[in-house]
């Protein structure tokens, strides 16, 4: 009796999983957007706000009207951090009819990259990494933020700037610099010879890398080999957990070295982690953080109340911001395409939304404190340089807005075997 | 045995008959049905992402079938199999991209083919090594040991020095074309699939065949008893080493498939998840049987498709189910083991055999 209960049960979820699962097919024909998120993986501590975010913007946009007056319909997966799950994910969001996709992590972003290419779907990443920056190899990638590798040049350049000529040694020796980051993650590394050419540009002494896992809570080791080497400055390239795990045990033992972080590990969760250890810390910070006072951010404060009431806004971070800097680009994008007759709502519209969408746009103003962004059919680093800022007394300060192209015009168009900051 | 059916019940007088591939002509006309289901039917049925789903039944059976034989067939238990499907992708990589092939096998297409064969020589090898603790352990001490392959490999060999070759840093990119058998380049869903179908099938075929041999029935004898095996004469050192060679053969010809599926690769695609979850497509599937990988895989995989479909309607009305997803992935794999341990410990395999064993025996009840 037990059995034969259980086997009825089973067909009866079998039987609305199935019916739910072929009624997808047959959807409402709308601007079908597809998103592959990390909530619950290894770099769910930022992924989460930004998915949330991202749902957000979607509903505002659409309260606004959607894309000239057709609503987006945006469906979007958590995958976990997982590349074979995002390879499906991608798959299943392809069938479905997305015009284009809002992906995560540099990983599975790169892995699908040959694969959007051959699709033609725009798709815009948070992945800010450098090597998707080049069309002539991923012509349908893209994002909002200045990349990685701008980022790791920005911040170790700010050091070099401001910090450095008020180091007692400043004059006497070469700088020492060295990197801590996940060895196996493509996020983590993907600047990581960006940053040591910048450093050996700079006159640097670059020390030994440590590898530090996404999921971190003990980097003692790590600090006590960096004490080796006695770094000055240390390039912190994961999330937020680690890195403030890596700062505390740098403070507790008496490292003495600055931090430069990359975007997705300095936030405003980093001192609530890390505590005073975050003292001074410098990060890269491609958008304003949440709630300061720039264009737009009402807009990114009234829907996080309005559509997300469950998360306070308290525990909101920059990451919700970075999160409509790419959907604002996407929304921009989809207008521009309409407004030049490309059906938008049409499977196979990706060539026709990159062209007369997103590589029209020359120094557009998202606002959110991000730099106006830019896209080239041979170009697609949406920004020139990045601000970096500084967490001192209790709140977030700007070191310096740094602008590569302005300072090394030259290399800013080399690509890296030209010796130059394209593409890598 | 020329008849077309077999009589009620079991006539066979022999092990030859036994085992014999084609015992009725109903048999071989099933199987002939199969392989046009696969290769026909399949093919012109099914749209792109229905075919890649079927793509990545086949991926998950080729891995689960040599977590099959270690466990389910030599009882050597595993948990480190997505190492050797990783070194298999690599060495596939890092033949295709660096290796200095003769023009002439550029041209003819040969470069792939012959990568998915050193992928397989290589995973092979490195698979043995760490069989090699076999030899003086067993059950949960086996486990640790394998698991150690994980970690050595994937974190470490791979991610500190192979993924650097190059210069490119932690993941490869295949750029298009590079993927070719013959005068085929590998680049559509529907390419993909072939390749998958044909290698699983040979794998089968293999596998199949080994097992009905002298070393198939002293993998058993060793799962079943290892003292007596050895008391039989069996070298029980020298065949746990084989079946670690052969499982991670086909581990490394997984790998090399792989590649061809996603046209890139880092570290990050084969963690120690995918060693779980190969444990668990052979669990459900049914440990001890090849049908069982097979089954196991067309499971799990449509199973979680289908979970996902049907998230996307119920979104609208329970918006937590997408930011939840993974954990709802996850709790229905953990759900699926337990409810198979429960109900029906000898997994979707023996269902089959219950099945053939009612028609075979049809129209008595036993």
């Amino acid at each position: 009796m037990k059995k034969s209960m259980f086997a009825r049960l089973g067909v009866l979820f079998l039987s609305v999983v199935l019916l739910a699962a072929f009624g997808t097919v047959a959807a409402a024909k709308d601007i079908r957007v597809g998103g592959i998120m990390d909530t619950t993986g290894a770099t769910s501590d930022v992924g989460k706000d930004y998915a949330i975010g991202m749902a957000d913007a979607f509903k505002y946009i659409n309260s606004q009207g959607g894309v000239n007056g057709k609503k987006i319909k945006y469906t979007w997966f958590d995958y976990g951090y997982r590349i074979p799950e995002a390879i499906t994910k991608y798959k299943m969001l392809k069938r479905i009819g997305a015009v284009a996709i809002m992906g995560w992590g540099t990983g599975d972003t790169e892995a699908l990259s040959p694969t959007v290419n051959k699709d033609k779907i725009p798709y815009v990443s948070a992945s800010y990494s450098a090597h998707l920056t080049n069309p002539a190899k991923t012509p349908y990638n893209l994002f909002f933020s200045s990349d990685y590798s701008t980022n790791a040049r920005c911040c170790l350049t700010a050091w070099f700037d401001k910090k450095w000529p008020n180091h007692p040694d400043f004059g006497k020796r070469k700088p020492r610099m060295a990197c801590c980051y996940q060895f196996s993650s493509p996020y983590c590394s993907a600047p990581i010879n960006a940053i040591k050419n910048q450093a050996k540009l700079l006159g640097f002494e670059i020390g030994p890398d440590q590898d530090v896992n996404l999921m971190a809570l003990d980097t003692k080791s790590q600090i006590m080999a960096l004490k080796a080497f006695k770094p000055d400055v240390v390039w912190h390239g994961n999330t937020v957990m680690s890195v403030a795990a890596t700062i505390r045990d740098a403070y507790a033992l008496g490292l003495g070295a600055a931090w430069i972080i990359d975007n997705w590990g300095f936030d405003e969760n980093l001192p609530r982690l890390a505590g005073e250890a975050a003292e001074g810390a410098m990060g890269a910070t491609p958008c304003a953080f949440f709630g300061q006072n720039v264009k737009n951010m009402d807009l990114v404060v009234t829907s996080a109340e309005k559509y997300s009431p469950g998360v306070p806004l308290g525990k909101r971070t920059i990451h919700t911001v970075q999160a409509w800097g790419d959907a604002l680009v996407l929304w921009e994008a989809l207008k521009r395409a309409d407004a030049a007759g490309v059906d938008i709502t049409k499977k196979g519209s990706g060539p026709a939304i990159m062209k007369k969408g997103f590589e029209t746009m020359r120094n557009f103003d998202i606002g959110l404190g991000a730099a106006p962004i830019s896209y080239t059919a041979t170009d697609h680093r949406p920004a020139t340089g990045c601000r970096v800022q500084e967490w001192k007394g209790g709140k977030f300060e700007v070191v310096e807005d740094v602008n590569l192209k302005k300072r090394w015009p030259d290399l800013w168009e080399k690509s890296e075997k030209e010796g130059g900051f394209f593409g890598y | 045995m020329s008849s077309v059916w077999l009589p009620c019940g079991d006539y066979h007088q022999d092990y030859r008959e036994d085992q014999g591939w084609w015992q009725t002509r109903f048999i071989k006309g099933k199987m002939i049905l199969l392989l046009l289901v696969a290769f026909v039917v399949m093919p012109l049925l099914l749209d792109g992402y229905w075919i890649s789903v079927a793509t990545m039944v086949g991926y998950t059976a080729m891995g689960a079938l040599g977590v099959q034989l270690l466990i389910g067939y030599a009882g050597l238990l595993t948990l480190g199999h997505a190492a050797f499907i990783a070194v298999g992708a690599y060495t596939s990589t890092m033949l295709v991209l660096q290796f200095p092939w003769p023009q002439f096998m550029l041209d003819a297409g040969l470069a792939y083919p012959v990568s998915i064969l050193a992928a397989g020589v290589v995973a092979g090898f490195w698979s043995v090594l760490f069989g090699l603790p076999s030899a003086k352990v067993k059950g949960f001490y086996l486990i640790l040991t394998t698991m150690a392959a994980q970690f050595i490999t994937v974190d470490f060999v791979l991610t500190q020095y192979i993924s650097q070759i190059g210069g490119r840093g932690q993941a490869f990119s295949l750029p298009p074309g590079t993927i070719k058998i013959g005068p085929w380049v590998i680049d559509t869903e529907l390419s993909i699939y072939f390749v998958m179908a044909v290698l699983l099938s040979l794998m089968i075929i293999v596998l199949a065949n080994l097992l009905r041999s002298k070393p198939g029935r002293a993998w058993v004898a060793i799962r079943d008893n290892d003292i007596a095996a050895e008391a039989l004469g069996i070298n029980i050192i020298w065949y746990k080493l084989l079946a670690f060679f052969v499982a991670g053969f086909m581990a490394g010809v997984a790998g090399a498939f792989w590649v061809c599926n996603t046209a890139a690769l880092s570290p990050e695609h084969f963690q120690w998840f995918l060693s779980l979850w190969l444990v668990g497509v052979i669990l459900i599937g049914g440990v001890g049987s090849i049908q069982g990988a097979v089954f196991g895989s067309i499971f799990m995989v449509v199973v979680m498709e289908l979970l996902q479909l049907a998230v996307i309607p119920l979104a609208d009305y329970f918006p937590q189910l997408l930011m939840d997803f993974a954990y709802i992935k996850d709790m229905a794999f953990g759900l699926a083991i337990c409810a198979f341990l429960i109900y029906e410990p000898n997994g979707l395999a023996y269902r089959w055999w219950q099945a053939k064993n009612y028609f075979n025996l049809w129209p008595f009840s036993y």
